[in-house]
């Protein structure tokens, strides 16, 4: 096992999805342990591959990645990860807190424990007068929260975004900003995609911006306005990523 | 470091899947028990009347064990390869594939639906049947035995199907065009020494014949061919598709791009 420097270490990913379309060619990356993390890019760059490679949903073609040290292979790794997608994808058979505690089930939390942290995270979420509705009659917002407490509920280290608030009222968005950054600041290790640009650069600490399956530019956002002459994160897109 | 229960992962996936059949009781278990006990009464009670028993057995009693067994049958693959194809489409099978399970807790888990499905069907189909023609368990263990071995068969086929299904007509198409006619002419209404050469031998060559064999001796204590040979084709096939779906599960090819 490795020394716990990196909550993410990923070398040489590598994958060929099986119509030929190469997504990812020996991608390296290393996310510190406790970092607010922003990986930027357009439509088709690598992003959701490379999300879906670290949590188990796609097959590899090659390369190595670890969690906290663990392989990913291996149950830790994943015990110690939560995603949320960025298109909902909940069980249509259950109930918000029926999601939520079966959710903890899989991650191995005792059924007691799992019912104390889905009210937690009904409570945090604002679903409590949803908490006994199915997800296909969420509204988009209700959803998005779901999806957020489902990636928690079994408190990961190394919480994975993807786009979590595509679709949302500013409001929500608001308070899901204002949680998520309270979970960095108790030390969670946080893995954000958006589009949203002006959210990367408030919030994430280190910034990679992937094109065509590989990292173009990596540095703090001021360090990246600096080197492309921008002034704002916008810019720094528009240059590095040549669209 | 960290340590993560198996049981509890498998109970929980176990558990969601047997949630899923009962909220959906009407549809899962209702009426596959209506439309089997339809066919007793109905094939049974009204025309078996008219047809002399097979051997020494009345037809009602004859038809009770083929039923049972093609409505168990029907039930474990229609229940799993609908729940992983649905899991699929909408892609909350990722909750799983993401989660710290093993591929065999994936596999046994996401299978448990079918199963139980399966056995709440076969009981309810018997204890209406018994009553209704008096049909025996003659071997009981031998009952359980063929049953665990046809669910588990047809339930890792659903899981099988649901994950290579591309749509929903892929998973009715092997139920209507595969296990359905296989099954009538398993000899679930009919014992195939009634039929003329080259039918009979035909016959031999459908593996349902010999699971609903086995599950009639259970019942009735004889069986068209060796009981033997009926159990070993059974479990055969039960552990070559068991194998292909865990094989699915430990590759996640289909499951996973």
């Amino acid at each position: 096992m490795e020394a716990e420097a990196n909550a993410l270490s990923i070398r040489g990913l590598s994958k060929t999805y099986d119509d030929g379309t190469v997504a990812l060619e020996r991608l390296d990356l290393e996310v510190p342990v406790g970092t607010f993390f922003g990986l930027l890019g357009p439509n088709g760059a690598g992003k959701t591959t490379l999300i879906s490679a670290v949590c188990n949903l796609i097959r590899t073609s090659g390369g190595q990645i670890s969690v906290f040290g663990h392989d990913i292979s291996t149950l830790e790794a994943r015990r110690l990860i939560g995603v949320s997608e960025q298109d909902p994808n909940l069980d249509r058979f259950l109930t918000v807190r029926e999601a939520l505690v079966y959710h903890g089930g899989y991650f191995g939390l005792t059924r007691q424990r799992a019912k104390e942290r889905a009210e937690a995270m009904i409570d945090i979420f604002d679903l409590q007068a949803k908490a006994e509705v199915r997800a296909p009659k969420l509204s988009g917002g209700q959803r998005r929260r779901l999806l957020l407490a489902r990636a928690l509920l079994h408190e990961p280290r190394l919480v994975i975004l993807d786009e979590p608030t595509a679709g949302v009222d500013i409001e929500l968005r608001r308070e899901l900003w204002s949680y998520i950054a309270r979970l960095h600041s108790q030390g969670t290790t946080i893995l954000l995609t958006t589009h949203y640009l002006e959210e990367a650069e408030q919030f994430c600490e280190d910034v990679a911006l992937l094109a065509h399956g590989e990292i173009v530019a990596r540095a703090t956002p001021d360090d990246l306005k600096h080197r492309y002459g921008a002034d704002s994160l916008e810019g720094v897109y528009l240059e590095a990523v040549g669209r | 470091m960290i340590t993560v229960s198996p049981w509890r992962s498998l109970l929980a996936l176990a558990g969601r899947e047997c949630l899923r059949v009962s909220r959906l009781w009407t549809q899962t278990m209702l009426a596959p028990v209506v439309s089997s006990v339809l066919f007793i009464v109905v094939f049974g009670l009204s025309l078996g009347s008219r047809i002399s028993g097979i051997g020494d057995v009345p037809y009602d009693v004859f038809i009770v064990p083929g039923l049972a067994a093609m409505a168990m049958a029907q039930a474990a693959y229609s229940n799993n390869s609908s729940s992983i194809f649905q899991a699929r489409s909408d892609r909350y099978i990722h909750d799983v594939l993401a989660a710290p399970m093993r591929p065999w807790q994936m596999n046994v888990g996401l299978s448990v639906g079918g199963v139980y499905r399966a056995l709440v069907i076969g009981v309810a189909v018997i204890a209406i049947a018994i009553p209704l023609t008096g049909a025996p368990i003659e071997r009981p263990l031998a009952l359980l035995a063929a049953t665990l071995l046809l669910v588990v068969l047809f339930g890792a086929l659903g899981t099988v199907i649901g994950i290579y299904a591309e749509s929903f007509d892929h998973h009715t198409f092997i139920n209507n065009i595969v296990i359905l006619p296989l099954t009538f002419v398993g000899g679930v209404f009919y014992s195939i020494d009634v039929l003329p050469s080259p039918w009979e031998e035909i016959s031999h060559a459908n593996p349902i014949f010999y699971m609903v064999n086995a599950v009639r001796y259970g019942f009735l204590g004889t069986s068209d061919v060796s009981v033997a040979l009926s159990f070993a084709v059974t479990a055969a096939f039960a552990v070559a598709i068991c194998a292909w779906s865990q094989y699915l599960f430990s590759t996640g090819r289909r499951l996973k791009p």
